[in-house]
């Protein structure tokens, strides 16, 4: 599984909403994730992926593509060490 | 230096009051162990503040709604010191809904962390306090009996968080264990922000009968008051800390205009 499947399928859990709505531009909002949700997916993605989320880059994400594209690039940078 | 050679763990000690309580608990001598979650740039920062202070510091990261990162951070504790003196039980969270709109997520979360999370806490630092006895305060809130809007759930888990301290304070007080609990009201810190500025209004921030706001500091002196011998026979109380905002009656007011 991608990086972004795994995040949608980690999103999809947590809000109970179908992984097929969710898409790269999906807001927090169309996902219908609350505070308490995004704060779940973090700690979530976290442990998965072994990397840390800053709640300062956290707030920065407008859309799930913002979150998936953060992740990518946290394990891409992971791999290289 | 009254606090000479001990250890402190402060849970959500990087900021806010956490952070007040352990720059004072420093400030006396102690070593910290600073948990936090989610910001460690803050919890970095006050380790620095610890050290300028003279004292050693420590910064662990760690969900403690999540049992097994409690483990892990005692396990640090019991691997890298060997024994703790002071549990301050002060992480917090919550999610601030009516009653009505309150889920089971939202429950589950807040008591993870608010009430449970202080009983696992406790469970391993008498452990580490065994045969040298030791200090806990936990951070309760006046929430537990005063009703704030959507506060319902984490003003009930600071209920059960002081029903808590007055159990932990019987059973462990053989091991020459203190438990108490120190209750604020509305103090100055960034949660106040995030929960409240909506009801408040921006710049609105309560003031009480004392003549200004709850201060961090204010709340960590009743902290380390409570960690010091001078508070030996203290047992499972939860002391309020809230310029006398809690017995101000509305009638008053009217009085004050005058």
């Amino acid at each position: 599984m991608t990086v972004e499947e795994q995040i949608r399928e980690i999103m999809a859990r947590i809000t109970h909403v179908d992984g097929s709505i969710i898409t790269r531009e999906s807001t927090f909002k169309d996902i219908k994730a609350d505070s308490l949700d995004v704060v779940q997916a973090l700690v979530a993605v976290e442990e998965t992926f072994g990397i840390e989320i800053p709640d300062e880059e956290a707030q920065k994400f407008q859309s799930f593509g913002d979150f998936v594209s953060y992740v990518e690039n946290q394990v891409a940078q992971k791999e290289r060490v | 230096m009254s606090l000479e050679g001990k250890l402190a763990l402060v849970t959500g000690g990087g900021r806010g009051i956490g952070r007040a309580i352990a720059l004072k608990l420093a400030s006396q001598g102690a070593d910290i162990v600073i948990n936090f979650f989610r910001r460690r740039d803050t919890a970095e920062q006050t380790a620095k503040e610890i050290e300028a202070l003279g004292a050693k510091a420590e910064i662990f990261r760690a969900n403690v709604g999540d049992p097994a990162k409690i483990d892990e951070m005692f396990d640090m504790i019991g691997n890298k010191f060997g024994h703790l003196d002071i549990l301050i039980s002060n992480a917090a969270s919550g999610v601030g809904r009516p009653v009505m709109d309150i889920d089971v997520k939202a429950w589950q979360w807040t008591m993870d962390i608010n009430t449970r999370a202080c009983l696992l806490c406790s469970q391993r630092a008498a452990r580490l306090m065994e045969g040298r006895g030791g200090k806990i305060v936990s951070l309760s809130s006046l929430g537990s009996f005063l009703v704030w809007p959507t506060y319902a759930v984490v003003g009930v888990s600071k209920a059960a968080l002081e029903a808590l301290t007055r159990y932990l304070a019987i059973e462990l007080a053989p091991r020459g264990i203190c438990v108490n609990a120190v209750a604020a009201s509305f103090v100055e810190t960034e949660a106040l922000r995030f929960y409240f500025e909506e009801q408040l209004g921006k710049g609105n921030l309560p003031i009480t009968p004392a003549g200004r706001m709850v201060a961090t500091e204010d709340i960590a002196n009743v902290v380390a008051f409570l960690c010091s011998e001078e508070a030996f026979m203290i047992r499972g109380q939860t002391i309020i800390v809230d310029g006398g905002f809690s017995l101000y009656n509305p009638l008053f007011a009217r009085e004050r205009k005058d």
